[in-house]
């Protein structure tokens, strides 16, 4: 399968891998404990089910033992043991490899191998995603083939480039900026995979990949993003759209430390100044969901019930005059406390679609009397001046994890990714209260409420959540797709006939 | 002519020196943080940036990050990307030889187009050909090349399947194909992107020709062939043709920058891994060490252009002497 893509990988191990590409191959050389089920379920243990790890056991609240399968095998032929797993923890924890999922196992105290299939993980505290922080942000190394590497040459070494793994796929080659190939291990010892061979093909311009994609020279796309290429796919013969849930969500973060965001009743005011459908109509069509929150469909949190503003601009306009900002400036703006009513908002250049949308959503405030400017920033300008508070208001974009627990990283008081500095002691106190539930449905009505709570105070305006299409051709049968890795399940994937296409006849099978 | 080939290397190596120079300072002023190049890089946490940031020296003052810099530099290092963890020289010797196949090959490809046109057009001078093929010229020389290329993309590529439309290879059958195979997998994948650079300053080209052989036909050593009774092929050819190349060669070798420009562009329509692509991707990622290292690589590949335009220009003309 020749999957097009627009980025090519930065490095091909785990713990420094950050670029969309990098993960998704990277992830198909290396093999989890425990990989999540379709359902996405990050509280229970009938959530996950083995790779890596054949069981595990709950010995105490604080202690988690994983038994290896002893069929696991690096590709070199060495089995996987316990001391990779304590090996791998010591590497994503080390400060100079400076992993960015290292914040991520800050719960776990150590991770101990008993002997050579059993290994234990000891948390400093308790909490139901015990589970889940220990196998889903780690994928295991080979400590016999990176011991001998200084920590912080990690990302450069050769191996980074030219990985030996555990998983269902072997590396075979990476040409920069062109290709990456994937053969499939017909070892496996889970099974071999259904697809020889997963080939990625670099296409920076979304619209040549998309032109790939119809003329047959790939196969598949991750994600179609932009609605003028969906339409190009929709009408194409030999290829299909596969819809799920998008891991992320787009909001307007309001600057909480300058007026007049210090005001509780103007956000509310703005927020229920925003026809949020209209928006999402207009510049998505059908492909993305009104974000209920600062969550997404792709999380177990996400419901209709959850408490929202309502579109209701004659509140809006009742708030502003109670809290003094009355119409009567230049043009029938409002204004008040000697300034008029008027921000600006950071939009990403890279990001067409929220910038179609500010436009809307400036239209809908000066109807309202409020002036929002819009500035356009490249990407990095605009990260700069939101990490360091110089800003009014920004356009964002959260790429979000399975865990309801990814909203306190951005909506936590302290959070680096807080970049509108928002505290709320309701808010930490249901979040508290939810990380505690043991159950599914214990947390799910305690996140819920977290998020109405967020939606109430109005720190943000969530807007949309898109609705992610992946490409794929019609000779693949059984696809099915994880939304938070649309790769997890391709070893299920076959193609359907047995004769290759002229294209692939000749291609070396594994 | 050596005295000529000193002068003009010094003055190459204090031009790209100072091409380094500003662009080092403009690239360390421009507003941005380098490691958060990526939308996923916002995965990482401010402590992780800053420790990033003190990895690759970015903590220090401006003057002393561009001594080390310098310094580096002249002992051949040119540092590693931020965002590929790769020595920029690793990075930039894989994407300098597609560039040069790609825009060698437009080069040679607008040249030859362009000539054979002005030619053509000059000996037609105001005839309908010479009406025809100037539109035609004016119009090409118009049209933006990031358009042509998708244009040209969706006709031939999608639509018609002539030529792949990305890459520099076939993805599926590469490795299986013969050395013969792979350079023909090459070429066919190298049709679009080099016709995208090639027509436009073909177009360009064909003018400055037409004109150059419009004015030396009218010289007295050209009526002077004629008198001698030469054929006017003859006439053309060798006489006329040779004297006016020398603007078109000097325009050939001030065409390398747009060349280098115009591949950016190319490069990222059509999948091609070369300079342009890696300049593209690191200015978006504020990845210093590689964008200095392409304006530095861009600055050489400039500067040599116009030696041999000169040069080319000598052996043309005889009537030049680079010495003087």
């Amino acid at each position: 399968m020749v999957i097009a893509t627009t980025g090519d990988a930065d490095v091909l191990l785990p713990p420094v891998t950050t670029v969309t590409s990098g993960i998704n191959v990277s992830d198909l050389l290396f093999c989890r404990l425990a990989e999540l089920k379709l359902g996405l379920n990050t509280v229970d243990d009938s959530g996950f089910r083995p790779v890596l790890a054949r069981s595990w056991e709950h010995p105490d609240s604080l202690t988690i033992v994983f038994h290896l399968d002893p069929r696991a095998r690096w590709q070199d032929g060495a089995p996987v043991t316990a001391a990779d797993v304590a090996f791998t923890f010591g590497i994503y924890r080390d400060r100079e490899v400076n992993s960015p999922l290292a914040p991520f196992l800050a719960a776990i105290d150590s991770v101990t191998a008993r002997d050579s299939l059993t290994v234990a993980f000891r948390f400093r505290r308790w909490y139901p995603e015990q589970l889940y922080d220990a196998t889903y942000h780690m994928r295991i190394l080979p400590r016999h083939l990176l011991d001998t590497i200084p920590p912080v040459r990690l990302a450069t070494a050769p191996f980074s480039r030219a990985p030996v793994g555990d998983g269902p796929y072997r590396f075979v080659s990476w040409t920069a900026g062109s290709q990456i190939v994937l053969g499939a291990d017909t070892a496996w010892f889970l099974g071999r995979p259904g697809l020889d061979r997963l080939i990625w093909r670099v296409t920076p311009e979304l619209a040549t990949a998309v032109s790939e994609l119809l003329s047959g020279e790939a196969d598949a796309m991750e994600v179609i993003p932009a609605r003028g290429q969906l339409e190009r796919v929709e009408q194409a013969k030999g290829v299909r759209l596969v819809p799920y849930p998008s891991p992320f969500y787009a909001a307007i973060v309001f600057n909480l430390r300058r007026p007049p965001f210090t005001n509780r009743d103007v956000r509310r005011a703005l927020a229920m100044a925003m026809d949020r459908e209209t928006v999402v109509r207009s510049v998505f069509g059908p492909f993305a969901e009104v974000a209920v929150g600062a969550t997404s469909p792709m999380q177990w949190i996400w419901s209709d019930s959850i408490r929202q503003l309502p579109f209701d601009t004659v509140a809006a306009a009742r708030l502003l005059d109670d809290r003094g900002w009355r119409r009567g400036g230049a043009g029938g703006m409002r204004a008040g406390h000697g300034a008029p009513l008027r921000f600006t908002l950071l939009v990403p250049t890279s990001s067409q679609v929220r910038q179609q949308a500010a436009v809307i959503l400036q239209d809908e405030l000066r109807r309202l009397g409020v002036e929002m400017r819009i500035q356009p920033l490249e990407f990095t300008v605009m990260e700069r001046r939101t990490q360091t508070g110089d800003f009014d208001a920004a356009f964002i974009s959260r790429t979000i994890d399975p865990s309801p627990a990814s909203l306190l990283q951005w909506w936590s008081p302290g959070a680096g990714d807080n970049i509108g500095r928002y505290a709320d002691t309701a808010f930490q106190s249901l979040t508290a209260a939810a990380m505690r539930a043991r159950t599914r449905a214990e947390a799910a009505p305690l996140w819920r409420q977290a998020l109405g709570r967020l939606n109430d105070e109005a720190p943000a305006v969530f807007l949309f959540s898109p609705r992610n299409n992946a490409a794929i051709g019609t000779q693949f049968g059984n696809v099915t797709i994880r939304p938070d890795s649309w790769l997890a399940t391709v070893t299920e994937w076959r193609v359907i006939g047995a004769q290759p296409g002229t294209r692939d006849r000749g291609a070396p099978r594994p | 002519m050596l005295g000529f080939a000193a002068r003009r290397l010094a003055f190459a190596v204090v031009s790209v020196a100072a091409v380094v120079l500003i662009t080092f300072l403009l690239v360390h002023a421009a507003p941005g943080e380098p490691m958060l190049g990526t939308p996923e890089r916002t995965l990482a946490s401010p402590e992780t940036i800053a420790r990033q940031r003190t990895l690759f020296g970015l903590d220090r003052p401006l003057p002393e990050q561009l001594f080390r810099y310098a310094r580096n530099l002249a002992s051949g290092e040119l540092g590693e990307s931020f965002v590929l963890h790769r020595p920029v020289a690793a990075i930039l010797g894989e994407a300098i030889p597609n560039t040069l196949l790609l825009g060698g090959t437009a080069l040679v490809a607008s040249l030859l187009l362009g000539l054979a046109i002005g030619v053509l057009q000059a000996v037609r001078y105001r005839s309908r050909t010479d009406t025809l093929l100037g539109a035609a010229t004016l119009v090409l020389y118009s049209v933006p090349v990031f358009w042509l290329g998708l244009v040209l993309l969706l006709v031939f590529g999608e639509k018609l399947h002539w030529f792949p439309v990305a890459g520099m290879t076939s993805a599926a059958l590469r490795e299986s194909l013969s050395p013969l195979g792979r350079a023909i997998d090459v070429a066919r994948h190298l049709v679009l992107p080099a016709a995208s650079l090639a027509l436009v300053q073909a177009a360009v080209f064909a003018r400055f020709q037409r004109s150059a052989l419009v004015e030396c036909l009218d010289a007295a050593y050209i009526r002077a062939a004629r008198a001698r009774g030469l054929t006017e092929r003859a006439v053309v050819l060798r006489h006329a043709l040779r004297g006016a190349l020398a603007p078109t060669l000097t325009l050939a070798g001030l065409s390398v920058p747009y060349f280098l420009a115009g591949s950016v562009l190319v490069e990222s329509i059509f999948g091609w891994p070369g300079l342009g692509r890696v300049a593209y991707d690191a200015i978006f990622a504020r990845d210093y060490n590689v964008i200095t290292a392409t304006a530095l690589v861009s600055g050489v590949l400039v500067a040599a252009g116009n030696l041999l335009a000169d040069v080319a220009v000598a052996i043309a003309d005889p009537r030049v002497r680079l010495d003087r």
